[in-house]
């Protein structure tokens, strides 16, 4: 069951206007897709973030615009960094028969044992590209890690193929990882001498010319 | 201290520093992350200083991404030198901070761990800062 979220056409598509969408606490979107014109329109900033905080970054949305009900994923969307707001946001129309491709969250579980012996849990995956169709994509896919000792790590090959999805991502792409723990000797290393002037790039391509 | 191996040009203009970051403004490499709310340079004398009291706080933990570079020479004149004469010589290396950049990251401890480091190396810096998380759109809101 899709949720739904209501949007209002958007005409006037100013930078004036929009500003002015913004400070009303509206946001400026979009929705494409699935054969569909491209169509400008505006939804309730805080109402699409509980929306997507409480059914998922990748949950279908049933948008209402001017009557008509659309099936909709938030596709992209952009974020003022320094006052964290959302500004914008993309809306993909999409066939619910149709298998599509979504980054889906990684969240760990557990004290990896590796962690408790002093190693150092590291994650340079934290989303999982998949192939699924739009109502079997997981809201999150949870990885175990109580039994990782240090300089284990957990591979995209080792994760089981879910219920209705498929994995895309390289399968030799680490997730998590617990590495040794740094030496003290290395947190304090005595930094290079600073008055060595760096090289100059051009100066070697002189030289050479010259000697020509 | 952070420097570039190879430069084509011994000096550079100062440049404004108006605008804010145009990226890196997301934590990518870890949990947490102290980004920059004003724009300065940062030195890398500064950079190592607040290297050294993150690491120093978190002892064997974790791990520590720097996201800036000091790949900008500034240069001084000596001391009771009348002005003319041409720039001054190469004193150091900065790195052009504007507001938004994630400037250090920190993975694999705690979250109070990882704020009081980061706190500890915001005292290093030039600049206004915040703490922030690893972005997750209708998450927890990130603290000012």
């Amino acid at each position: 069951m899709a949720v739904k979220l209501e949007a209002k056409p958007r005409n006037d598509l100013k930078k004036s206007n929009t500003r002015r969408l913004r400070k009303e606490g509206l946001i400026p979107a979009i929705v494409y897709g699935h054969e569909k014109e491209p169509k400008s329109v505006t939804v309730n900033s805080i109402d699409l973030l509980k929306t997507v905080r409480d059914e998922g970054r990748n949950a279908i949305i049933s948008l209402e615009v001017e009557g008509n009900s659309v099936d909709v994923m938030l596709h992209d969307y952009q974020v003022e960094p320094i006052m964290d707001k959302l500004i914008h946001a993309d809306f993909y129309i999409v066939n619910m028969a149709q298998e599509m491709d979504v980054q889906v969250p990684l969240h760990l579980e557990g004290e990896a044992q590796g962690a408790k012996d002093g190693g150092v849990l590291q994650q340079p995956l934290h989303e999982l590209l998949v192939r699924a169709k739009p109502a079997s994509i997981p809201e999150e896919i949870i990885i175990n890690v109580t039994e990782l000792n240090v300089g284990d790590s957990i591979m995209v090959a080792d994760l089981k193929e879910g219920k209705g999805y498929e994995i895309v991502e390289d399968p030799n792409t680490t997730i998590v990882t617990i590495t040794a723990p740094t030496l003290a000797e290395d947190l304090d290393a005595e930094p290079e001498d600073e008055d060595v002037e760096p090289e100059l790039v051009d100066q070697k391509g002189n030289a050479e010319e010259v000697e020509e | 201290m952070l420097m570039p191996k190879r430069v084509k040009h011994r000096k550079q203009h100062r440049t404004s520093l108006k605008g804010k970051a145009k990226g890196g403004t997301e934590v990518a490499f870890g949990e947490f992350g102290l980004q920059a709310l004003e724009a300065a340079w940062i030195t890398s004398r500064q950079i190592e200083s607040a290297r050294i009291a993150m690491t120093r706080y978190m002892k064997r933990g974790g791990k520590v991404w720097i996201k800036i570079f000091p790949d900008k020479p500034f240069t001084k004149k000596p001391l009771e030198v009348r002005m003319g004469s041409g720039k001054g010589a190469p004193e150091g290396w900065v790195a052009v901070v504007k507001p938004g950049k994630i400037m250090f990251e920190i993975a694999g401890v705690p979250e109070e761990v990882a704020r009081e480091a980061l706190r500890l190396a915001s005292h290093k810096l030039p600049v206004k800062t915040k703490f922030v998380k690893r972005e997750e759109i209708g998450g927890e809101i990130n603290e000012g």
